[in-house]
């Protein structure tokens, strides 16, 4: 009665219910009148857990804190926890049934390839032809270099009993996940190789090649026998979204991004004699991933004031009228970012846009995804980038701090 | 270019059905439309005045898996839009759409799903036409790559798709809202805005109709209206349907 009072004095009989418990009975309308509240009240819009429509949650971010991971992360996006390892085990080419076919097929690009790649070392910052391009897709989606599974059957939230088999959140989390590995190309390809150089043999080698071959023996080493694959690291990302408060996605890949940051790879050798891969032991000796770029994820929801008003079906303006309505503020929606659990279940629609930034500071859009609704155009977007843009430099600061 | 080919109520048990070829990807797709059917254990269902719609995808080759349960959940929300899930008759009910992919090239895993989503999602429509379910509003889907050039294609295969350097899959209304956009690659804000230019001109019917109800044929009769496309599809299921009438 008295928290009821202080929410609306003017009306006391009207609302009887404490503020919990109009939130549960009647979600969408609770939502609204803190969105929209009446004029004479003087109170600042914001939704029902204080922040402004445009705010995030306080993210804060932690890598390496599992000692039995290769890399891990753990992020934290308000009320929701993921945690990220990434274990790495050997895939020996010898294993890959096609390897040696493919392998002689293209054994000249791959020398040529391989030379290269000595050439301009460990930069990484060349301009990559289409022939690497492709034999880095090649190599981490054909071989299924990056397996990333997510689970929710953690006890996380009500909704999902744990134990029980993975939900279709769980699943098109999961294959999500991997779609954004594969289409950004974060990891690379010659960071998961292990290369194996054959020794010279010397002489008696040598007296099969042309005499033209013979002058230039002692130039470089390298020329005279290919390197080899021996073996590529294959990458477990294993998530467990460990409390959820809506927003999954968000705090699960950038729980990736940090735990693939923190991945340490061992050095890791070709043993002629044992014929075997060897791993060395020493810390000083394992080398970090070089990722490309850092995708940043922002979600979005869609809240609409006349959801519920429709009881029936409403009619639906055209787009451009649509347009025109909005700019006379008929049609009142708010664009909710990082809607938290009991926004989720409030919004239909929704929209993801993930963003990376190049060194001169340029917005690149990775992905853009909007679906489950028809309110959110052009002009939306744009703005929602501009969004995306400026929490993408928050999340560097917070990821380069950790 | 050879525009798209579609049937609609191929299946005699199903409420409705469509199968949709789509000659650019190669994608054949075969859906289904039950409803409004009693689902099981949904009395309490989360939302007791909305219908409850089901989407299914079965891949050709193998049995579905999370690549289908992700593409499921893009459909099911846009088609729950679409929907008039609150008509008499429907809430509390379920609406399921099987959508089987019966012809194309097999999508991988990791696959993005992009190349195959217009296909799907004009077969649900027209299944959803078939069986009479009541809809707000049609839509009508495309999909578009961006070269290393910045030059736009339309009528992408699956190959030209995997060397673009971003790719869209946009869904337009008939009354042109943007209903579903989907992109992946490199790309800035002012190439998608060209992107939705161009998907909206393609999307758009440009068959107008005329005053005396007849179907004005522009010269733009290049395969490009799709939306004009769905329109044609239903309109030759309902001649056949109605000869018996219309013969007498």
């Amino acid at each position: 009665m008295v928290s009821a009072a202080t929410v609306a004095p003017a009306a006391p009989q009207s609302l009887s219910l404490p503020p919990p418990q109009f939130a549960r009975l009647q979600p969408h309308a609770y939502l609204l009148a803190h969105l929209s509240p009446p004029v004479a009240s003087n109170q600042p819009s914001a939704r029902a857990n204080g922040r402004a429509p445009s705010q995030f949650r306080v993210t804060s971010a932690n890598s390496g804190s599992l000692t039995h991971t290769n890399g891990s992360g753990m992020v934290r996006l308000g009320d929701t926890t993921a945690v990220c390892g990434v274990r790495a085990e050997l895939l020996h080419t010898e294993d890959i049934p096609s390897w040696s076919v493919s392998q002689s097929s293209n054994a000249n690009k791959r020398r040529r390839l391989a030379d290269s790649i000595k050439l301009s070392g460990q930069s990484g910052d060349h301009e990559e032809t289409e022939a690497e391009v492709e034999e880095d897709r090649a190599h981490i989606e054909d071989l299924n270099l990056l397996v990333p599974n997510l689970s929710l059957s953690t006890g996380c939230a009500p909704g999902f009993l744990p134990g029980a088999p993975p939900a279709a959140l769980t699943q098109a989390l999961s294959h999500k996940i991997l779609s954004l590995l594969h289409s950004t190309r974060l990891v690379r390809a010659e960071d998961l190789r292990v290369w194996y150089q054959p020794p010279n043999l010397g002489p008696e080698e040598l007296e099969r090649h042309n005499d033209e071959e013979h002058m230039d023996v002692d130039a470089d080493e390298a020329e005279s026998k290919p390197a080899e694959i021996k073996a590529f690291w294959v990458l477990y990302i294993d998530i467990m979204i460990i409390s959820l408060a809506g927003n999954p996605f968000d705090a699960a890949w950038m729980s990736v991004l940090t735990a693939l940051r923190d991945t340490k790879l061992p050095k890791a050798w070709w043993d002629v004699d044992n014929e075997t891969i060897l791993c060395s032991d020493s810390i000083a000796e394992s080398r970090k991933l070089s990722l490309r770029g850092l995708p940043i994820p922002s979600s979005f929801g869609v809240f609409e004031a006349d959801a519920a008003a429709g009881w029936r079906a409403v009619v639906i303006p055209d787009g451009e009228k649509l347009k025109a309505e909005e700019k006379k503020g008929t049609v009142q929606k708010w664009i909710l970012a990082d809607p938290d659990g009991y926004e989720e279940g409030l919004s239909q629609e929704r929209a993801c846009i993930i963003v990376d930034k190049e060194q001169n500071g340029k917005t690149v859009i990775v992905s853009m995804e909007k679906h489950g609704g028809w309110t959110v155009d052009t002009e939306d977007l744009r703005q929602l980038v501009d969004i995306s843009a400026r929490r993408w430099d928050e999340m560097k600061q917070i990821m380069d701090q950790c | 270019m050879v525009g798209p080919t579609a049937s609609l109520s191929t299946l005699n048990r199903a409420d409705g059905s469509a199968s949709y070829k789509c000659p650019a990807t190669g994608y054949d797709v075969l859906g289904a439309v039950n409803g409004p059917i009693e689902l099981p254990a949904r009395r309490d269902a989360l939302k007791p005045e909305d219908a409850t719609v089901e989407v299914f995808v079965k891949p050709g080759n193998t049995t579905a898996g999370v690549g289908e349960r992700y593409v499921e959940g893009i459909l099911r929300s846009v088609l729950g839009k679409v929907i008039l899930g609150r008509e008499r008759g429907f809430p509390r009910r379920g609406v399921v759409i099987t959508l089987a992919i019966v012809g194309g090239d097999a999508v991988e895993r990791g696959d993005s799903y992009l190349t195959i989503l217009p296909a799907l999602l004009h077969t649900s429509l027209l299944a959803l036409l078939s069986a009479a379910v009541p809809l707000s509003m049609t839509f009508s889907a495309t999909l578009l790559g961006v070269t290393k050039s910045g030059e736009i294609m339309p009528d992408l295969s699956a190959a030209d798709a995997k060397t673009a350097v971003s790719r869209h899959v946009l869904a337009f209304s008939s009354k042109n809202h943007l209903l579903l956009n989907e992109s992946e690659g490199r790309f800035d804000f002012n190439t998608w805005e060209q992107v939705r230019e161009r998907a909206l001109s393609i999307c758009q019917e440009l068959t107008m109709p005329g005053s005396d109800g007849d179907v004005a044929m522009g010269d733009e009769s290049d395969g490009s209206k799709v939306d004009g496309f769905v329109r044609e599809t239903v309109e030759d299921r309902l001649r056949r349907d109605y000869t018996w009438k219309i013969d007498s």
